[in-house]
């Protein structure tokens, strides 16, 4: 059976970057039993991007996330600089990534 | 509808000015697109982000685009809010209190129609407030329980002469809460103007 880190690892071979990035965030959730997770990035030829887990509407964007500052937001927090930096240069890189592709 | 035509889909609605964030609710019937723009988005961006989404998906789609202006969210836009939820088997009624500022008025609805009573009784306290609303209720169906077990509901009404429908999703801790949540979604930018 793949780990989580392989089957990302396989999206990233064979899948979009956004599609990727989703990914991501959906295992992030399934490891760490979070209840939501989201990216905030600010991406050349896009600006500001909110990626929310799921591909899940904000609705009333409860959490302001329209305010928020580039970053990874986990429900509960969780206190790491390094996946955070990982999660936002992994999204910024997938858009950039997609922007290219035909 | 695959997933790359989604991912096509959004991609192309996130190079449209302005736009923040697109999520996705999916029905067996019904793909609903929710699409968040920033104060810099341009007038035409629904009729744009509606072309693509029927370009893109196969059946029927909805588009919901939510505005934000400058200075964050919430802060221009009056709202409805929900106050209360009763439900009653025994009398068989629900009653829905909605506020506004410090206003509030209840609507209600026979349980007996299911999750159709929360669109029906959330619509009900809405012409409380706005006599003129033209919006009948529609359906409302759960698409959704989370493992936490918080459900996602789309709702829909209808306006019968001008044969517009709004359709909303929102999630709750009961199907009848997320229906409530998910009426007032749908309205609550048509009707923001009129409060």
């Amino acid at each position: 059976m793949a780990t989580s880190s392989e089957s990302l690892v396989e999206s990233a071979q064979v899948e979009t970057g956004i599609t990727t990035v989703y990914r991501a965030l959906d295992e992030l959730v399934h490891l760490y039993a979070l209840d939501d997770a989201a990216l905030v990035v600010d991406v050349p030829g896009f600006g500001r991007q909110v990626l929310h887990a799921g591909r899940r509407p904000l609705h009333d964007d409860e959490h302001g996330f329209h305010c928020a500052e580039p970053g990874l937001y986990l429900q509960p927090p969780l206190d790491d600089l390094v996946l955070n930096d990982l999660m936002v240069a992994l999204a910024t890189l997938a858009l950039r990534h997609d922007t290219r592709v035909p | 509808m695959n997933l790359v035509s989604l991912d096509e889909l959004e991609l192309h609605l996130r190079r449209l000015r302005g736009v923040v964030a697109v999520g996705f609710v999916t029905t067996d019937d019904l793909v609903l697109v929710e699409v968040q723009a920033g104060p810099d988005a341009y007038d035409d961006l629904a009729r744009d982000a509606t072309v693509l989404a029927a370009e893109h998906v196969r059946g029927a789609v909805a588009v919901e685009v939510v505005r934000w202006g400058d200075g964050g969210p919430r802060e221009h836009e009056a709202r409805l809010r929900v106050v209360e939820l009763d439900a009653d088997p025994g009398a068989g009624e629900l009653t829905v209190r909605l506020a506004h500022d410090e206003q509030e008025a209840v609507g209600r609805a026979s349980t007996a129609g299911g999750l159709a009573a929360a669109v029906e009784a959330t619509v009900d306290a809405v012409r409380a407030f706005l006599p003129d609303l033209a919006y009948l209720p529609g359906w409302a169906r759960t698409v959704e329980t989370t493992p936490d077990r918080r459900f996602l509901v789309v709702a829909s009404v209808t306006d019968p002469l001008a044969r517009t429908h709004l359709r909303g999703a929102a999630e709750g801790a009961t199907p009848i809460e997320g229906a409530v949540r998910a009426t007032l979604a749908a309205l609550n930018r048509t009707i923001s103007r009129s409060l």
